[in-house]
């Protein structure tokens, strides 16, 4: 190759490389995206995921598919999102524990392998608030009567949770520490439905669950309801007080959000965030998201990362507060 | 007992309209091949075709959700029998015997009684559930941990059935699969154990590529090509069908794995795996002939095949009568009811009676659909037999790597195959029977869970074992099959020295 | 003494229950009212040494380990190095890519069969099973870099 040809050769492609950006902007997405869902079927995060991707192929133009990479409590899901191409082609789904993982790490001395850092936030579809629920054989009808008897009775009343340090045990952690209850006794079991089903087993009288998942049992009198860990009364349960009208500063949803890998292009982002919100807010999604129960909390990137840092500092607090279980 | 059979009527005037049954029949359809090929589970099948079904009402959704679930259960025993591939881990006992009667020519008769067996397990757990779902569902919700440790006990004794080897040797095995069960992260207290700093390891090794490994790859590296070259099993169309001793000797062990399976199927909870291992114990323990376990006995095809096909008719007791998921593949249907607006739990049946008769009608139909579906199905599936040895097991490595691979779209999952593949070949080597080594496997973090659940719920307090009528029950069961084998042995100890001392006196 | 199959056998078994001891040094063990990550993973590894041991103990009734059939060996090695080389490359290259490979490789290196003849079947059985997967189940296998 002379030197000449070599210029030329360098310029062009330095041109190309200039107008990457620019042509990737225009034609972005040019092939199907990937959702990888952290969460195996049968979860809030695939109920809610499914809907979203097939309201979103129409606004992209290009197929949407969704990718189950389950494990771990989903952290192999974000160690997969985390390591991919950040080119937006590939996008995570994932709840309130990717905001844990590094804080759970920490305790047991491990290097984490993701923080939060690793993601962009791009939406929040959906906070279902949590619930404090008891099996109805129990003879609690108030939070006041639960609270009363757990501090007669310390490490006493057993309550189930769909896992250590997940979004079901957490907020048990939070009501501890805000109403001076010593200790409940922690029943872990390996998901939502299990822990629900020991519940109504009546093997353990207490529970922190999404509202979405509970409400069947709780209309068909199995379970109570004490309180609700949402920041107003729920329109599906409007007779369940808040923990913040009783006086307890407590706040915590189990939610689903849309996160890109860090260093995906700000031209990508712009271009997936109002897609994904025109996706969320369409009949097609809010339907199917209704129907399952859950009140859609669409949030935007801006608001959603602000509700996230506030999120994952009240889970930081919540995986100290157990610190590491005995045994 | 009449408005139960008036409301079944009309179930089945809702099952039978024309365009639920298309849909009966598109669900068994896909879930055949959901089932035969290896890798695309009942659980994946029915996510990716979940959106498919928001443009249909609940009714038709579910019968066609449901369609895939239990069509899958009739074809997850094809690739066992014929490639020794077990597709899921309820059908890893099947390859055991199935595969072994395929190797003396038997293929089409396993293939015939695992449908036949399927069917008359399916349709018999759909009877039960017709009759008597809400008492059995109440009964599940009391299964609670305490029972599921005695439960599980009950299997680890079933274990020494498990085998033809000597006892040291099912322990040795049973003890290693209970060690591979234990990797991963603890649920109780949140350590990482034995996963070398792999979050795929994070929830411990599948059943599916262990025993793919084990039994599929294991197989194929012991068996050398120059050594079936030239002995193609070539079955003739007459011989496809069970022969009249074959049907005799599945009778009663369809009959029992029918009963044992929809038992275990209503527990909530991972426990339906064992179903299709607790009937193959069970069988060989009243065979006559347990010396043919593991040389293709027709009953270690019949009784597991419908013990798992009836734990998975069970499941559907606590979904529909309570609105409990027993495992991830009834959630993600009662998922697919609640987006179309019909809500499961206890009120299913008073608000929509549609929705429940209709579908508890058509699962009537689609077990006969599916049984019409498989029986002309088995033989083209035999004539996979035909292809050469030396072509075949390719295209089996082929399966054995999608297989493992899809489930959970995980290449550490294929490499964890492989070293099985070795492991198995070794065992082989050394006359060890992989077989309890997968028991223990699925039971390690069962067993492990519900016994320290059990005793968080009790303080640490044994005497929760003995205090509920469940647990106690089964406890009282597992103590008097062991004093039972301790006194055989004590007997046939007794017998050998005796035997030893009438040599000495003769001698002398 | 003559080694048998069962000391190779029982002592593989003592050796990996020690290693597994060895591992678990940082796992709580707890107390038997409330085990601990270490405990039952501990109580199953000290079993599996002490059946290791009683295999070991017994050799004598199993056969000589010179007497083990190894003939098999060459042929299980070849096909376990081309399914590890499969396995190494599937991610990176594909379904397609990498399964006509490793069925061209065994029929060709391991089977010496003719290479025309192996690859039209390698290519075909792959071809439909994708075709199946991904037209009728809507579930893409592994694609390579080509976009296949």
């Amino acid at each position: 190759m002379d030197r000449r040809r070599f210029v030329i050769g360098t310029t062009a492609s330095a041109a190309a490389l200039a107008a990457g950006p620019a042509f990737a902007q225009e034609t972005f997405p040019s092939h199907a995206v990937t959702i990888i869902n952290a969460f195996p079927p049968g979860g809030a995060n695939d109920a809610v995921t499914r809907p979203l991707a097939a309201a979103l192929e129409p606004i992209l133009k290009q197929p949407v598919v969704v990718e189950t990479k389950a494990g771990a409590g989903g952290q192999v899901g974000a160690q997969v999102a985390a390591s991919s191409k950040p080119d937006g082609y590939t996008l995570l789904s994932h709840n309130n524990g990717i905001s844990g993982y590094a804080e759970v790490d920490k305790l047991f001395g491990r290097a984490p392998k993701t923080t939060r850092a690793d993601f962009i936030p791009l939406a929040r579809l959906v906070a279902d608030p949590i619930l404090l629920v008891v099996n109805d054989q129990q003879p609690y009808k108030t939070l006041k009567d639960f609270v009363d008897d757990a501090k007669k009775r310390p490490d006493t009343i057993v309550y189930s949770s769909g896992g250590l340090y997940g979004a079901t045990h957490l907020p048990v952690a939070l009501l501890e520490k805000a109403t001076g209850v010593p200790k409940l006794r922690h029943l872990p079991t390996n998901g939502g439905g299990p822990a629900i089903t020991a519940l109504l087993g009546n093997n353990a009288q207490a529970s922190t669950q999404a509202t979405s998942a509970t409400l069947q049992h709780i209309k068909a009198g199995k379970l109570r309801a004490l309180a609700s860990f949402g920041g107003t009364r729920s329109k599906i349960l409007p007779d369940v007080p808040t923990l913040k009208e009783l006086g307890y500063n407590v706040e915590y949803y189990l939610w689903v959000g849309i996160f890109a890998p860090k260093g995906t292009p700000p031209q990508i982002v712009s271009i997936l965030s109002p897609a994904i919100e025109k996706a969320a807010n369409s009949d097609q999604f809010k339907t199917a998201v209704t129907n399952l129960g859950l009140e859609p909390g669409y949030l935007n990137a801006k608001n959603f990362a602000a509700f996230w840092d506030a999120d994952a500092k009240r889970s930081d607090e919540a995986v100290k507060t157990i610190g590491k279980v005995q045994g | 007992m009449e408005t139960t059979f008036i409301s079944l009527l009309h179930g089945f005037e809702v099952a039978l309209q024309p365009a639920n049954l298309w849909y009966a029949f598109l669900g068994c359809l896909v879930g055949t091949l959901v089932g035969v090929l290896p890798g695309i589970g009942p659980l994946s099948g029915i996510s990716i075709l979940l959106p498919v079904t928001f443009g249909l009402n609940a009714t038709q959704a579910v019968i066609m959700l449901a369609g895939i679930y239990y069509g899958s259960q009739y074809g997850g025993s094809t690739t066992s029998i014929l490639m020794r591939i077990p597709g899921e881990a309820s059908s890893v006992m099947t390859c055991i015997d199935g595969n072994a009667m395929a190797k003396k020519g038997r293929a089409g008769a396993a293939l015939c009684i695992a449908a036949v067996g399927s069917w008359i397990a399916g349709t018999f757990g759909i009877i039960m559930l017709t009759l008597i779902a809400p008492p059995l569902a109440t009964l599940a919700l009391r299964f609670g941990p305490p029972e599921y440790t005695a439960l599980l006990v009950l299997g680890l004794i079933f274990l020494a059935y498990m085998s033809s080897t000597s006892l040291v040797r099912t322990l040795l095995m049973a003890c290693l699969g209970l060690m591979l069960g234990m990797i991963g992260i603890d649920n109780m207290t949140g350590h990482f154990r034995y996963s070398f700093d792999l979050a795929e390891l994070g929830d411990g090794i599948g059943i599916v590529p262990v025993a793919v490994g084990l039994f599929g790859l294991g197989e194929i590296l012991a068996t050398p090509s120059h050594k079936v070259v030239g002995e193609v099993i070539t079955p003739k169309l007459r011989e496809l069908l069970p022969n009249r001793q074959e049907w005799r000797e599945a009778a009663m062990p369809i009959a029992r794995g029918s009963v044992l399976g929809f038992i275990i199927g209503i527990i909530p909870g991972s426990a339906h795996i064992i179903s299709s291992f607790l009937s193959y114990a069970l069988e060989k323990k009243v065979s006559k002939h347990p010396e043919q376990f593991g040389k293709g006995a027709v009953a270690g095809v019949a009784g597991p095949e419908s013990a798992n096909n009836s734990a998975s008719t069970g499941a559907f007791v606590p979904m529909l009568a309570l609105g409990i998921p027993t495992g991830p593949i009834t959630a993600v249907l009662i998922g697919a009811l609640m987006v179309h607006g019909v809500s499961v739990g206890p009120q299913l049946v008073s608000e929509h009676p549609d929705v429940f008769w209709g579908f508890v009608a058509s699962m009537y139909v689609g077990n006969l659909m599916l049984l019409a579906l498989n029986l002309p199905l088995v033989g083209i599936f035999v004539s996979v037999l035909r292809i050469p040895y030396t072509y075949l097991y390719p295209m089996i490595i082929m399966f054995c790597i999608i297989g493992v691979y899809e489930v959970s779209h995980s290449i550490v999952d294929v490499w964890i195959m492989l070293i099985m593949g070795v492991l198995g070949y070794g065992l082989r080597k050394f006359s060890f029977d992989p077989a309890p080594l997968v028991l223990g496997l699925v039971i390690a973090p069962i067993f492990e869970q519900s016994l320290r659940q059990s005793l968080i719920m009790s303080n640490g307090n044994y005497l929760i074992f003995l205090s509920r009528p469940i647990a106690l029950g089964l406890v009282i069961v597992s103590a008097v099959l062991l004093t039972l084998s301790a006194i055989s042995f004590v007997l046939k100890r007794k017998d050998w020295r005796a035997k030893l001392a009438e040599a000495e006196t003769a001698e002398s | 003494m003559n080694l048998r199959s069962d000391h190779v056998g029982g002592g593989a078994f003592v050796g990996f229950g020690v290693l597994v001891l060895a591992l678990s040094g940082d796992l709580p063990t707890g107390q038997l009212s409330m085990p601990g990550a270490g405990f039952l993973p501990k109580l199953i590894a000290a079993f599996t040494i002490i059946f290791g041991l009683a295999l070991f103990f017994r050799a004598r009734e199993s056969e000589p380990l010179s007497t083990l059939g190894w003939s098999d060996g060459k042929h299980a090695a070849l096909v376990i190095a081309i399914t590890a080389a499969a396995t190494a490359l599937y991610t990176s290259l594909g379904f397609i890519t990498t399964m006509m490979l490793m069925m061209i490789g065994l029929l060709v290196i391991v089977e010496r069969r003719n290479v025309l003849r192996a690859a039209l079947y390698s290519v075909c059985t792959v071809m439909v099973t994708y075709a199946v997967f991904v037209l009728v189940l809507k579930a893409p296998l592994l694609t390579g870099p080509l976009g296949f």
